[in-house]
């Protein structure tokens, strides 16, 4: 018997160029970046999300909309976003309807030391008044909030964690939640990539290890994300939240659903570093790792959304894995980093970038790498300023993290009823 | 400080830990928990309503409090 096959039927976003999946996929579409200048020192770039009202987005929900604010109305802003990226995909999953008891419903909630705005906001109360205190700080520190929050708003009863692997969370996420659904722990599953709110101490952290960009292009916001370009010259930071419901396709099938996309497999490699390093070879055992699950020859794979993030050693390490991997098939397979116009929503970025690679297939485009003036392979081949018409069959999507960390999916076109 | 004025206070901590409450549904004879106030709620209340009112008691203090009225009046105690 061959193992169960995972689908996904619904997918949430919210980003700082798209509040839904419709409004993300129309700024993939049309190249339009997130980056501002924004004020918030020592770099003063980023893509961060606007009009966080959080009742106004919560009004596409009316089911669901009055308890959320009761819930959710006083939390950190990342787990408000989190909630409205899984009520988008919840929502079109259809299974708010009741087909599955919420035993059988599985959330993984990818990601880590999500809330250090929240936490550096209330150590100014505690430093002058520590009886002054939110109670709630107890709760809202922790990262599991994030599973108490949405499966209580939900009804989520299964199996559930947070799932911390760095930049690569997003990605670990998804293949977790698929192997509990391969593994019959539960019929679906939410993956959720959650948003990391960074603190003025994380900016300047990932300033002083040299991790973040915007220096060359400080007068210039929008130039400064730019993978793959010569000159690259670190990340800039983004902010998303993002959320894919995974269902058993003999579930989905049962009940009628529609399978948007198909997660055809995925691989984790540790490359054994305590350093911030990428490695090409970790990067190629992911990837090899995650063809060989999917049961997909490196040739097959059409497109490649990159990890990407814009750091010259990272966008290097990633182009000669690549190369590694694809071999003969390298010039041949299409590549973008969705970063290009979002930035880097750490921990949400594998999830993020799911939901790009499946609205790209969907909508039979790739989107635009912006800033690639001077690509720093001339044998890749990199989408340009604008989107072009393609029709994907197969897709990969890489994400790779601080302590070694490297996690690749591979992701199936899924544009019939399954 | 007058009850009134302490009791105006709490009704703002009340509304500000569960802005989802009608202010004329804050009334001095109904304890948190008809408010619909889970465990973390009551707490929120009585540290906000301390900080409204500049005040640091003990939270044993508020061990035998069972509505508004019982609030009102340890925080009037420690207002000396």
């Amino acid at each position: 018997m061959s193992r169960p096959r995972v689908i996904v039927s619904g997918m949430g976003v919210v980003s700082s160029i798209g509040g839904d999946v419709a409004s993300f996929a129309e700024a993939l579409r049309s190249g339009r970046s997130g980056v501002t200048r924004i004020a918030q020192p020592p770099v003063d770039i980023g893509a961060l999300i606007e009009n966080v009202d959080f009742a106004a987005r919560l009004t596409p929900y009316p089911a669901h909309a009055a308890a959320a604010r009761r819930l959710a109305g006083r939390a950190p802003f990342g787990a408000q976003a989190a909630i409205v990226a899984a009520l988008e995909a919840w929502t079109q999953s259809g299974l708010q309807a009741g087909a599955l008891a919420p035993e059988q419903i599985g959330l993984v909630v990818a990601g880590h030391n999500l809330t250090r705005a929240y936490q550096h906001a209330a150590h100014e109360v505690f430093a002058r008044d520590p009886e002054y205190l939110s109670p709630r700080y107890a709760l809202h520190y922790q990262d599991s909030d994030h599973l108490g929050l949405l499966s209580a708003l939900i009804g989520v009863k299964g199996e559930g964690f947070i799932c911390g692997a760095a930049s690569a969370s997003g990605a670990v996420g998804i293949i977790q939640a698929s192997r509990l659904i391969r593994a019959g722990v539960v019929d679906a599953c939410l993956a959720v990539g959650a948003l990391v709110d960074l603190s003025p101490m994380e900016w300047q952290g990932f300033h002083n290890i040299g991790a973040m960009g915007g220096k060359r292009f400080r007068d210039a916001p929008q130039q400064a994300c730019r993978p793959f370009d010569a000159a690259h010259e670190g990340f800039i930071y983004g902010q998303a939240a993002a959320c894919l419901v995974l269902e058993s396709q003999a579930t989905a099938a049962r009940r009628g659903a529609h399978a948007l996309c198909e997660i055809a497999g995925g691989s984790i490699a540790l490359h054994a570093t305590a350093s911030a390093d990428p490695d090409a070879d970790g990067a190629a055992r992911a990837m090899t790792g995650a063809l060989r699950d999917a049961g997909v020859a490196a040739h097959e794979i059409q497109y490649v959304n990159t990890h990407g993030t814009s750091s010259p050693l990272g966008d290097r390490t990633e182009i000669d894995a690549l190369e590694r991997v694809f071999g003969e098939a390298f010039p041949r397979v299409w590549l973008n980093s969705t970063k290009s116009l979002t930035g880097h929503t750490l921990t949400a970025a594998g999830a993020l970038e799911a939901v790009a690679t499946i609205v790209q297939m969907q909508g039979d485009f790739l989107h635009p790498n912006l800033n690639l003036v001077t690509p720093i392979s001339a044998r890749a081949r990199f989408c340009g300023g604008e989107a072009i018409a393609a029709e994907t069959r197969l897709a990969m999507s890489n994400s790779f993290g601080f302590g070694g960390i490297n996690a690749s999916v591979i992701l199936r076109r899924g544009d019939h009823d399954v | 400080m007058p009850t009134e004025q302490i009791f105006a206070l709490v009704k703002d901590a009340v509304l500000e830990a569960l802005p989802h409450l009608a202010p004329e549904d804050v009334t001095i004879d109904k304890s948190l928990s008809d408010l619909g106030a889970n465990s973390v709620d009551r707490m929120e209340v009585v540290i906000l309503s301390m900080e409204k009112m500049s005040l640091k008691i003990p939270m044993m203090s508020f061990a035998g409090v069972n509505n508004l009225a019982g609030l009102v009046d340890v925080l009037k105690a420690h207002r000396a």
